[in-house]
């Protein structure tokens, strides 16, 4: 038992790969090496699918691409209406990269949203998206008396939204993601073979997915609701 | 070290609340299913994600709970 504590606390600090030495020193920790890892992976997959691209006789790998891109913007879409177009292209963005790195455990690397830093990163541009997109679609004064509405009582709470919605959405992401990593690990110390490779199927895959989708979701309904 | 532990169980009873939110949103859907079967697709979608959204409280204890044992030691 206490060999599973030190090694859940050894899991949630991230470890410093190497430190940049300019400006004192910048720390750059596993979470963003892994994140460069997917960045490079998705540019270098956006880069062979959108090579020859034609309008005409399409080959079978444009037609991929296409297929790719449709659904997913369609999907996103869905969810933010038809005023929010202009917001499709990041959260579309936001739901690959999410889903990649939750996914991402599965192939020896230590997913990036297991690290506190990072949801708070991706946190805190929704909550900043969301502000920036109510400010510029209203207007600073319907934007102010957004927070008077329904009643003038409500202010403070809807003031308390802004710290409270980034907040909610980073925890549940780095609390989904660690809490599936606690739980697989409590079971291969139980059943080391076969049944992880099942809930792995749902952990790691299915809910890493979810997630992202949920992660997306939360964020096109604050925008929508801001910029109505 | 056992009174931390006291602490994090109870920390965790919140998850109480996230089985009984998605214990009546399965029930609904199970009833909205039967009642039209055309629209389980639509309905399997949505109850998914309010799922995935009951269970944040779940989390939230979860992570709570985490931070007790590990802050406090």
């Amino acid at each position: 038992m206490g060999d599973i504590a030190s090694r859940l606390i050894e899991e949630l600090n991230c470890e410093t790969v190497f430190t940049i030495p300019i400006l004192g020193g910048i720390d750059v920790y596993e979470s963003v090496v892994v994140t460069w890892i997917i960045s490079a992976i998705l540019i270098l997959l956006s880069v062979y699918f959108t090579r020859n691209l034609r309008v005409h006789n399409i080959s079978k790998r444009q037609a991929v691409a296409e297929l790719i891109v449709t659904k997913l913007m369609g999907m996103v879409k869905n969810m933010i209406g038809e005023e929010g177009e202009a917001f499709v292209p990041y959260l579309t963005t936001i739901l690959l990269y999410i889903g990649f790195a939750n996914i991402f455990g599965l192939f020896g690397f230590k997913p990036p949203t297991k690290d506190l830093n990072v949801t708070i990163a991706l946190a805190l541009m929704s909550i900043v998206l969301v502000e920036f997109a109510g400010l510029f679609r209203l207007g600073p004064k319907k934007w102010l008396h957004k927070f008077i509405e329904p009643l003038p009582i409500m202010a403070p709470f809807n003031i308390l939204d802004i710290f409270t919605r980034p907040m909610s959405l980073c925890m549940r992401l780095f609390g989904n993601v660690l809490g599936a990593f606690v739980i697989m690990e409590m079971l291969k110390l139980v059943v080391p073979v076969i049944i992880p490779a099942v809930f792995s199927c749902y952990f790691d895959i299915f809910d890493g997915l979810l997630q992202a989708y949920v992660f997306v979701f939360l964020t096109s309904l604050y925008i929508s609701e801001a910029i109505e | 070290m056992s009174s931390l532990a006291i602490g994090a169980g109870i920390a965790v009873l919140g998850a109480l609340g996230a089985g009984i939110g998605i214990g009546i949103a399965t029930g609904k859907a199970t009833e909205a299913v039967a009642r039209q079967p055309e629209a389980s697709g639509d309905i399997r979608t949505t109850l998914i994600l309010g799922c995935a959204l009951a269970e944040a409280t779940a989390i939230y204890c979860f992570v709570i709970a985490l931070m007790v044992i590990i802050m406090l030691k």
